[in-house]
């Protein structure tokens, strides 16, 4: 007896000393303000906003006092890799810094650029001098007054980390001849400048104090309307709001503050909006958007996007080099059929890139059938192929190219077309892509505003991504005409031209454009899915 | 003792070691790096090579095994590729979490297990024996991700008595932290006291079937007396075998689990570099998981020692 007393001792003491080494370690607390929102994600909720509507709300446990204070709590569904807003190519990370960072312009919700650090710009007549002022007032989150060599150094800054220092490929030089004005001479007209310089965060202008001290990855300090606070796994990120934001005489941000919580799992984090845990959730799964729709307490805001959803031939191997394989393939997919599938109709089929919403460079252009198995037929018999296998390169980390390439492989099984589905992770992808082990790949091109973004990287025959090896001279020429063409309506002829060779050329053999999707409870209100997907809080409140 | 102490320690560094080459090697066998998840879709060549050299992954890979291994030794696990944060910091920020979800989880196992393998060993055959013996059965079948699911929408969804995700550390309070912790703990715990049951069911009923056994029967003890006195000591050591790998398997961090859960803890962190390249902080987290997994061993191989003295003989 005695003996199993101490075993059972000595497993007790175990457990014990395991429990309190967890308990020891426990995580720090977090300060939202001054008052005491050290609270979690589901008691910050209950307190703050009693969900209408559902009357589950696990509302009755928690005794924490109620605080007066609005905290939006964002859900996003991965997590922000670093803060830095010129090193990070996260989206999740975005999210974030949209509310925490300015750029000098920015796109409105039409996607038009508007002032925003700066409140006015002029341009030379030789369209080589842009003179941007700043607006005045400004100040950064630690105090210190925003002044024109901040913009030079951000943008000095961007240009030597490299990720986005291509924006600035027009760029000669970049100077502050006093506080409120910089200048930027450019080697060659630019009309895309604004949006290349300003198009996303990713543009942020940011004092030089938090690169020296290093604390710029992990603790951002910006012009924004959200001052960051912390960020920690229980707590994800945390935002409070910045009094002295240069909107504040409209009463902007309505907010005390947000939290973005992160829920990787696409049906937890549904679930957390639908009983009030959360109060916005970054994406909604394709299947469950009209379902969520009909439910009370819940928007789907849910606007077209800019994105595009493509696949690409490598026209580095046969058959693929004939411009006949190509089309056939083009007309034999049927792109209703696949957004269908894949966006379970939350999405526009397109035969060109640029989407119905962009209006000022939409061009209707669709040559090929839908499905049409006999046009298609008929050119592969031209093109004397059959037989033909294609090794179709797709990421899992992007499950919708899974799906289109199932559907597509049962379309083009009617003209005798084999499709290998290759699915890897995403970093395979890349670097199967970037080698060429291919015999097409299918991705999609998020946040383009300027036809630039949607063109010259993918087709000019120097492009940065245009792995598939496509190369016709008139499009080079007409690509780098257009980058320096400053007429507008000239513009827009230039590029309606390099898209019909893209598209008659089926460099990518484009599918659709999905909608933008973001969900939220009904006591969020001055929130908008916006066409960028940028994610901006300024104007939201609670209540 | 003390010797055998120093040969296990001996062993389990030689270990980790090996595990650390085998974790290096294969994360820079595997196509892609950090370099390339950071630059996505705006691949450039020059720009690739220039940020390579910046992050040093243009050295020879002995060296940069070397450079590490050297860090480590020094306690130095690196920074990661993906923020620039200290590995170190980055794994004991996700350890309170992991470590709570991993001891709620082996408890509720245990609670179920032992009285459950012990009855149904007891009355083997009985009605009651195939009970748990079907009831652990659909335990062990029923896959994390779909009882994660179901839990939330019974718990949160429908009856809305508990939070769908996250984590609140005790500090916050006892009360959010429970209410938290129930549904994932539930959810790998009922597996783990599945998988515990049955050993446990078969360790008592093999000793049940030993000579000593009938001795004691016919010696008059009661049936209780006979599994608390001669059965339980001589059963002990493949139920503290199998606790001692579930719990080492639970500390490792439950991927799916964590997942589903929006749990903040290792299971995650390590998904997470494993889809990014982060090299350095895969490598820390695996490092420590085996860390994690043969410290429990040796710890089980101590207990054995305290259970049966013919272990420490031999």
């Amino acid at each position: 007896m005695r003996k199993a007393k101490t075993r059972w001792r000595i497993t007790i003491l175990l457990l014990a000393l395991a429990l309190a080494a967890a308990a020891c370690s426990e995580g720090e607390s977090v300060d939202v303000g001054e008052e005491t929102t050290t609270t979690t994600t589901a008691a910050t909720t209950e307190t703050t906003a009693a969900p209408e509507g559902t009357t589950e709300a696990p509302a009755e446990t928690t005794a924490a006092p109620a605080p007066a204070e609005a905290v939006l709590i964002a859900a996003q569904g991965s997590e922000p890799d670093q803060l830095d807003p010129h090193m990070t190519s996260a989206y999740a990370s975005f999210q974030v810094l949209e509310n925490v960072y300015d750029t000098l312009v920015q796109p409105a919700a039409d996607l038009s650029m508007e002032p925003a650090l700066a409140e006015s710009w002029e341009i030379s007549d030789d369209n080589l001098t842009w003179t941007f002022t700043l607006r005045s007032g400004v100040k950064f989150h630690n105090g210190r007054d925003l002044v024109a060599q901040d913009v030079v150094y951000s943008f000095e800054r961007i240009i030597a980390e490299g990720l986005n220092g291509w924006r600035f490929g027009a760029v000669d030089t970049i100077s502050a001849p006093d506080d409120a004005t910089v200048v930027m001479t450019l080697t060659q007209p630019s009309p895309n400048l604004l949006v290349s310089i300003a198009g996303f965060k990713g543009m942020a202008i940011i004092p030089e104090e938090i690169v020296t001290d290093g604390s710029i990855g992990t603790s951002p300090v910006g012009t924004g309307p959200f001052r960051f606070v912390s960020q920690s796994p229980d707590q994800g990120i945390v935002l409070e709001k910045n009094p002295d934001y240069w909107r504040a005489g409209e009463g902007l941000p309505k907010l005390d503050g947000i939290q973005f919580v992160q829920i990787p799992d696409a049906g937890t984090k549904l679930t957390a909006l639908r009983t009030g845990e959360v109060h916005w959730i970054d994406t909604v799964p394709p299947q469950d958007i009209e379902s969520l729709s009909g439910e009370d307490g819940v928007t789907v805001g849910r606007v077209p996007g800019g994105d595009y959803h493509y696949f690409a031939l490598n026209q580095n191997l046969p058959p693929f080099d004939d411009v006949r394989v190509r089309q056939a393939i083009a007309h034999a997919i049927n792109r209703e059929e696949i957004a269908e599938a894949a966006q379970f109709g939350a999405a526009t089929a397109n035969q060109a890139a640029i989407p119905a919403s962009n209006a000022a460079w939409y061009l209707d252009y669709a040559p090929f059938g839908s499905g049409d198995a006999a046009t298609a037929q008929g050119l592969l018999d031209e093109a004397g192929v059959s037989g033909l296998t294609i090794d179709f390169l797709v990421s899992s980390d992007f499950p919708e190219t899974v799906t289109q390439a199932q559907v597509i492989s049962a379309e083009l099984a009617a003209v005798g077309i084999t499709v290998e589905i290759t699915d890897v992770d995403f970093t395979t992808w890349l670097d199967m892509q970037g080698n060429g082990e291919f015999g097409a790949f299918m991705l999609s091109w998020i946040g383009n505003i300027d036809p630039d973004d949607f063109y010259y990287a993918q087709h000019h025959s120097d492009g940065g991504f245009n792995f598939q090896g496509y190369s016709n001279p008139d499009v080079d020429a007409l690509l780098d005409g257009a980058r320096v063409e400053t007429d507008q309506a000239a513009r827009k002829a230039l590029y309606d031209q390099a898209a019909q060779l893209i598209v008659d050329d089926a460099s990518y053999i484009y599918l659709y454009n999905p909608d933008n999707i973001n969900a939220w409870r009904n006591e969020v209100s001055g929130y908008a899915t916006r066409g960028d997907n940028a994610i901006r809080f300024v104007e939201a409140s609670l209540g | 003792m003390s010797g055998f102490l120093v040969k296990r320690i001996l062993q389990m560094l030689l270990a980790l070691f090996g595990v650390s080459i085998v974790v290096f090697a294969l994360m820079h066998l595997v196509p892609g790096d950090p370099v390339r998840v950071a630059l996505g879709t705006r691949f450039d060549q020059d720009l690739y090579d220039a940020l390579r050299e910046r992050a040093g992954l243009d050295q020879p890979l002995i060296q940069q095994y070397l450079s590490w291994l050297g860090g480590v030794l020094t306690g130095d696990l690196g920074v990661s590729f993906r923020n620039g944060q200290p590995v170190t910091t980055l794994i004991l920020e996700r350890l309170p979490a992991t470590i709570t979800l991993a001891l709620a989880a082996l408890f509720i196992a245990l609670v179920v297990a032992l009285p459950a393998g012990i009855i149904s060993a007891v009355r083997s055959g009985s009605g009651l024996d195939y009970t748990v013996s079907a009831a652990s059965q659909v335990g062990i079948s029923m896959p994390d991700f779909w009882a994660g699911v179901m839990y939330i929408l019974i718990f949160s969804l429908t009856l809305g008595w508990l939070p769908s995700s996250g984590y609140s550390p005790l500090s916050e309070g006892v009360v959010e932290w429970a209410r938290h912790l129930i549904l994932p703990a539930l959810t790998i715990g009922l597996i783990s006291g599945s998988i515990i049951t049955r050993f446990v069911r078969s360790a008592v009923l093999e000793a049940l079937n030993q000579d000593y056994v009938l001795t004691a029967r016919a010696k008059g003890l009661s049936e209780w007396q006979i599994v608390r006195r001669h059965v339980l000591p001589n059963a002990w050591i493949p139920i503290v075998t199998v606790v001692g790998l579930q719990l080492g398997f639970l500390l490792g961090g439950v991927v799916v689990t964590e997942v589903i859960f929006a749990w903040p803890g290792l299971g995650r962190l390590a998904l997470t570099a494993v889809k990014d390249r982060d090299f350095t902080v895969l490598q820390g987290a695996v490092l420590y998981i085996a860390f994690m997994f043969l410290a429990i061993n040796l710890i089980v191989d101590i207990i054995y020692a305290r259970l049966d003295p013919r272990v420490r003989v031999s």
